[in-house]
């Protein structure tokens, strides 16, 4: 089926918080599968996979331990949510020169729309790599090279600011085929979220007592 | 010329305007959507047709409404429905209606309408594409659509009295945009100059709804009589707005769009902040303030409520607004800096009802100053929402301490000052809100009480022994993240947040709601519950057949003269 991208981001950000993500970051995690969409990537799969993959864990088992060599998490994987807001909180620090390594992280995909917002505050291009690929992001557009860019898991991953001539596409899309079973599976991670109605519920909570036979 | 003095009066603080008993005061202004909505319409040359009209005696049929711009057509598509009486809810949780509509980008043709039949009668159910810019609907007021259909095939008018009263023939209970349910995303359409301010398709929409109702009532009373049946006379259907029904999901659109709700607020300070800084007032726009008072106390004559609150406040505001007759007959308009002396004295005399209403009013005589704000009355929320990680947490605190000091002071851990929880229900994700300690909701919370997190974040943050950056901090505090954003957005727009509790025991809805509708142009605010409010929009405005020989802008308050009452 095809849906706009305010879907997908309404969706993702409710799935998100269905598996258990803060507000600030499942707002965010729904903004990443929109600009993913936007720009041709599978966002909702994608989110979708990952959600899959994490849910059940803790935020501790997968926020870096530190910031300040190479990042790791304890259960072995990083989050790309979570490490994509971090990263976006730390684009003074990437565009004055610092590289930031990631290690073992999963979905790195959906870093992009984060490096994304990065680029922009600070005005800057980013590199960013893993094993099989290459992504420069400007505030302009994207461009790849690589066949791996929809890893599921890498061992690491490298950003670093840097200059480029490089020709960028920019975003355009202006709906989104998503599979039935994907969506779907989304939705049951937002339903975590939904209170389940009951008859107080449905009286109390929302409009009014009087008739609109009227 | 007009003589302006900007460096003596500025803007309202967001301390008093932002407080929701004042923000449940509002009152549409010159830059509420419908008002700007007509303007451009007038001023482009807009011409209107409806290619197809097709209904039988109970009122199932379909209509095409089309409006035509200077670079573009839209159109509404409008189904008609029979729909029985156990059927008729306004809630969001409804499954049938008495019509279903949809705003399509250009003209539709059989296919289109063909696909729209199996989708849009099924509202929220159904699929649409990024050829629709809106999905709506909307259910007949029973006992006014049946009199006039009645009153029309017997070939009588409806009795004034009524169709005053009422006001409309059909209430819209959800009128969705912006990609809901596969429509065009905002992002498409925002660079169109006629549909770059806030909720134009959508309010475009309504103005052809209500065309619609009067239509649709017009026809089935010919259908049920074509010998006998008559038109409504035109000055009588001018007073037929379109109705609404508006819940709780508006609240949350308030919250969840900060900085658009600051550039909504802030054009309409600085339109009243032009005009208190007027030196002086020229004659006739006191004559044509004076006369907006007029037509703004019989305004409040026709606005009827039953419920206790606003019962209240509109004799609260019957009275005040002769206040503010006897106090403008004593010459105060003549003297420097009228308009500041005026409202600085209101601020001091008037219930906020009338307060607000005097904004509003001030501004009538000054389209020419304040009409350009409608452009700023957007927002790019994409640029405000990143956080910025490199801002000290000295300087996170110092927001706080500034722009969310009263929740500071607020005691969150005292009961009525958290009582309520704002969820979603299962039930076609219904925004709620409910007791949270009586009822199993906490769990289900939505981020809607920005005062109680913004007062959890300061003692995180005064409590915090690690790097003193907001990066570091929301590393290991992902909790705060969305009101870390919060509060660096309101460091930037002041006016972005609700500076009052919207969890306490004492909070009405309402108000939230209330404010949103007033900023798109609606009247006669109409509590059903302190919930749920009924309003009135485009009342006494020119239907699109007549938009090119009459004013585009002078309806907002009914006509003196011309008012059948």
């Amino acid at each position: 089926m095809i849906f706009s991208l305010n879907e997908i981001e309404a969706m993702g950000k409710r799935a998100a918080r269905g598996v258990g993500l803060d507000w600030g970051l499942a707002e965010e995690a729904g903004k990443a599968a929109r600009w993913l969409s936007a720009y041709q990537f599978p966002g909702a799969e994608t989110l979708c996979e990952l959600l899959t993959r994490n849910d059940g864990k803790t935020y501790d088992e997968l926020v870096p331990i530190s910031t300040e060599n190479t990042w790791t998490a304890s259960s072995g994987a990083l989050c790309p949510l979570i490490c994509g807001s971090a990263l976006s909180d730390r684009a003074h620090l990437i565009a004055a020169g610092q590289e930031i390594k990631l290690a073992k992280t999963a979905k790195p995909l959906l870093l992009l729309p984060y490096l994304a917002r990065a680029a922009e505050q600070a005005k800057t291009a980013i590199e960013v790599t893993w094993q099989g690929a290459e992504i420069t992001i400007t505030p302009q557009g994207v461009a790849i090279t690589g066949d791996n860019i929809g890893a599921t898991l890498v061992d690491e991953v490298k950003c670093h600011a840097i200059e480029t001539t490089k020709e960028m596409s920019s975003e355009g899309v202006v709906g989104c085929e998503v599979d039935a079973e994907i969506w779907d599976r989304l939705a049951a991670f937002m339903t975590r979220y939904l209170a389940p109605d009951t008859e107080a519920s449905r009286i109390a909570g929302a409009g009014s007592s009087l008739s609109d036979n009227d | 010329m007009l003589n302006t003095n900007t460096a003596q009066v500025t803007l309202r603080s967001p301390n008093t305007v932002m407080k929701l008993d004042r923000l449940g005061s509002v009152h549409q202004c010159r830059l509420s959507f419908m008002r700007t909505l007509l303007r451009r319409m007038k001023i482009e040359n807009w011409t209107f047709d409806r290619p197809i009209f097709d209904f039988d005696e109970k009122g199932v049929g379909v209509a095409v409404y089309c409006a035509k711009g200077p670079e573009r057509t839209y159109s509404l598509v409008c189904f008609g429905h029979d729909l029985s009486p156990e059927q008729r809810s306004d809630r969001v949780i409804a499954h049938a209606w008495d019509s279903t509509f949809t705003l399509f980008d250009g003209v539709p043709d059989q296919d289109d309408i063909d696909r729209l039949f199996q989708n849009i009668p099924k509202q929220e159910v159904g699929r649409v594409s990024h050829r629709e810019l809106s999905v709506s609907r909307a259910n007949r007021s029973v006992r006014l659509f049946e009199h006039v259909v009645e009153s029309l095939a017997a070939g009588k008018q409806p009795d004034t009295e009524q169709c005053v009263k009422v006001g409309y023939l059909m209430r819209t209970t959800a009128v969705y945009g912006s990609g809901k349910l596969g429509a065009a995303d905002r992002e498409r359409i925002a660079d169109r100059k006629e549909l770059s301010g806030s909720f134009q398709a959508e309010m475009l929409s309504v103005y052809l709804t209500r065309a619609y109702t009067l239509d649709l009532a017009e026809e089935v009373a010919r259908k049920r009589a074509p010998h006998s049946a008559v038109k409504i006379d035109p000055d009588l259907r001018r007073c037929f707005g379109v109705g609404n029904s508006t819940g709780l999901g508006m609240a949350p659109f308030l919250i969840n769009h900060p900085t658009l709700l600051n550039n909504w607020v802030a054009a309409r300070e600085e339109a009243l902040a032009r005009v208190c800084n007027l030196i002086s007032a020229d004659p006739k726009d006191v004559e044509t303030f004076s006369t907006m008072l007029m037509r703004a106390q019989l305004n409040t004559e026709q606005w009827v409520s039953e419920h206790p609150i606003q019962v209240e406040k509109l004799k609260e505001l019957k009275r005040d607004l002769q206040v503010i007759e006897k106090h403008i007959e004593q010459g105060v308009l003549e003297g420097n800096m009228p308009w500041q002396r005026l409202y600085t004295w209101a601020e001091k005399t008037l219930s906020l009802e009338a307060q607000e209403q005097l904004v509003s009013l001030i501004l009538e005589p000054y389209g020419d100053l304040v009409d350009d704000l409608e452009r700023v009355m957007k927002a790019d929320e994409g640029a405000a929402f990143t956080i910025d990680g490199a801002m000290s947490l000295e300087e996170l605190k110092a927001i706080l301490e500034k722009e969310y000091a009263w929740a500071l002071k607020t005691d969150w851990s005292v009961t009525s000052n958290q009582a309520r929880a704002w969820y979603v229900s299962a039930e076609k994700l219904e925004p709620r809100i409910g007791d949270r300690f009586e009822e199993p909701i906490a769990a289900y919370e939505q981020p809607l009480a920005p005062g109680r997190d913004a007062q959890k974040m300061y003692c995180d943050v005064e409590g915090w022994t690690g790097e003193p950056s907001v990066a570091a901090f929301l590393l290991r505090h992902p909790e705060h993240r969305h009101v870390a954003r919060r509060a660096q957005i309101t460091a930037h727009f002041p006016y972005a947040e609700i500076r009052d509790n919207t969890i306490s025991k004492d909070l009405l809805p309402i108000d939230m709601l209330r404010f949103k509708l007033a900023f798109f142009g609606a009247t006669h605010f109409d509590p059903r519950s302190d919930r749920w409010v009924r309003i009135n929009m485009f009342k006494n405005a020119p239907f699109p057949h007549e938009l090119a020989n009459n004013a585009a802008d002078d309806w907002a308050y009914p006509q003196l003269e011309e008012n059948p009452a």
